[in-house]
């Protein structure tokens, strides 16, 4: 899996600097719109160390962010499950925050935090949240009659067994839906990096941008691909091992 | 008085047509007894009314105090994180231990303990399940279609394990098969469709006992009420 997914990213980037140099060829463009392949590599191979440590950097932002946004979801979620005012008025803001575009935020939160760590951690969070909350209030509040019935006949339904049938009978829809969440936490992170920080790959970028130097860019993409990959991979890895371990499924269903 | 239905009618939400009406009956013998009727004619609704899975009739309904009511069907699926014993251990009351192992070989699940409900065959799930309600604390248990898939023999089986076991508990099965109601059913209440009156008829089963001989001229009378009533 981890290694299809990164095979993938090698040709969508390899597909991506072929339609350039194309374009490049077809347009006759100078090496300064867009640099030839020799430039291309000299750069990288001059940037990569550093870049390495920026998009590490984002990465790990991302990764807590992630965390963060997935603590906040199940909690929040979880209680949004229930048809009670409390739930319904959570999904209600839950949907008309998630359509106000975060991006548009992030000023105010760098006016008020700086262009520090926090600042990249919330609006990397914030991004990964909402969408990642919706998903969480729609597995959660769709019952699972056929298993639930017997619990609610009896008395014996409690709000963990109730969160527990359906998490478990949506095992495959949460864990497509965190690993999913991890380029949105990835993008937020960058995003805020453009906006107004003082380090991470986002800003190397941003740097660049004012260079004009696409080489640069160029280099910086790739490794975001590649530890994006990586870490998709790894969760995606992760969620398989869980849905082995916990839902013993028929043989042919294991993949 | 066990349980008195007057007047029962009911129509599916934002529906202005009854699925049924002016349903009348009382219950007030324990044992096996059946719900018949085509497909539509609101047995399951019906069944749901008198347990309270769903609300909004007219007309009454009156229980004893405190009875309980449990309704089970056939779709029913236990959780599938732990084997199928393990669960049964989890839902079994205290001291029903016994009861439930005996169930179990009777049921003939006794090899499958280890497995996951999933691993299990359509029969084995529906049996499984209704072992688990007939562990509760329950005065009338609805079965809607609790034994589908499941072989002729072992059906018998189980139905003549249940009369034996529960002898002072309320059963109100709902299936489709006119033979295995006729047979094992005490009372048969022959739903009809909406319109028809009267919407239902009440009808005496053979209500045999295992190594009881059917004797075929009452069978064939039983059937032939059914098939009238319908």
């Amino acid at each position: 899996m981890l290694v299809r997914r990164i095979s993938q990213f090698f040709i969508v980037y390899g597909a991506g600097i072929g339609f350039l140099l194309a374009l490049k060829s077809i347009l006759g463009l100078s090496d300064y719109v867009i640099p030839g392949p020799l430039d291309i590599w000299t750069t990288s191979l001059a940037v990569v160390n550093d870049y390495l440590y920026d998009v590490l950097n984002t990465l790990g932002v991302a990764m807590i962010g992630q965390i963060l946004s997935i603590i906040m979801a199940f909690s929040i979620g979880t209680a949004a499950r229930k048809s009670s005012w409390i739930g319904s008025f959570i999904k209600a803001a839950a949907y008309n925050i998630q359509a106000y575009p975060i991006v548009a935020v992030a000023p105010i939160i760098f006016i008020l935090l700086g262009d520090g760590f926090a600042s990249r951690l919330i609006i990397a969070a914030m991004i990964c949240y909402f969408p990642l909350l919706l998903s969480v209030v729609s597995i959660m509040s769709e019952p699972i009659t056929d298993i639930e019935h017997f619990y609610l006949a009896t008395g014996r339904m409690r709000w963990q067994l109730e969160i527990k049938i359906r998490a478990f009978e949506n095992i495959r829809k949460l864990t497509t839906v965190i690993s999913g969440s991890a380029t949105l936490a990835m993008a937020g992170t960058i995003v805020a990096e453009f906006i107004a920080a003082n380090a991470g790959i986002g800003h190397a970028i941003r740097i660049a941008l004012y260079q004009s130097d696409l080489s640069k860019i160029l280099a910086a993409l790739f490794l975001i691909g590649i530890f994006l990959s990586l870490y998709q991979g790894t969760l995606e890895w992760m969620g398989e091992k869980i849905i082995k371990k916990w839902v013993i499924l028929d043989p042919e269903e294991i993949p | 008085m066990f349980l008195e239905c007057r007047n029962l009618g009911y129509r599916y939400p934002r529906s202005s047509e009854f699925v049924f009406q002016d349903i009348s009956l009382q219950l007030n013998t324990p044992g096996f007894h059946a719900l018949f009727g085509p497909s539509g004619v609101g047995k399951t609704s019906f069944a749901k009314l008198l347990t309270g899975d769903i609300k909004g009739y007219t007309g009454e309904i009156l229980k004893k105090e405190n009875a309980i009511f449990l309704y089970t069907y056939n779709q029913e699926r236990l959780p599938g994180w732990s084997s199928i014993g393990r669960h049964l251990n989890k839902i079994t009351p205290p001291g029903m231990a016994d009861l439930c192992q005996e169930l179990v070989e009777t049921f003939g699940l006794d090899p499958f303990m280890n497995q996951k409900f999933s691993q299990l065959s359509l029969g084995q799930q529906n049996r499984i399940n209704l072992i688990r309600y007939l562990l509760q604390d329950f005065d009338l248990l609805v079965m809607d279609e609790s034994l589908a898939n499941v072989d002729e023999r072992s059906k018998e089986n189980i139905i003549f394990k249940i009369k034996e076991r529960f002898p002072d508990k309320y059963f109100l099965y709902i299936s489709h098969n006119l033979m295995e109601v006729s047979k094992f059913s005490d009372m048969i209440l022959v739903l009809l469709k909406a319109g028809k009156q009267p919407q239902t008829s009440l009808i005496k089963g053979l209500n045999i006992h295992r190594n009881d001989v059917i004797n075929s001229q009452e069978l064939d009378a039983v059937l032939l009420g059914i098939m009238n009533a319908c």
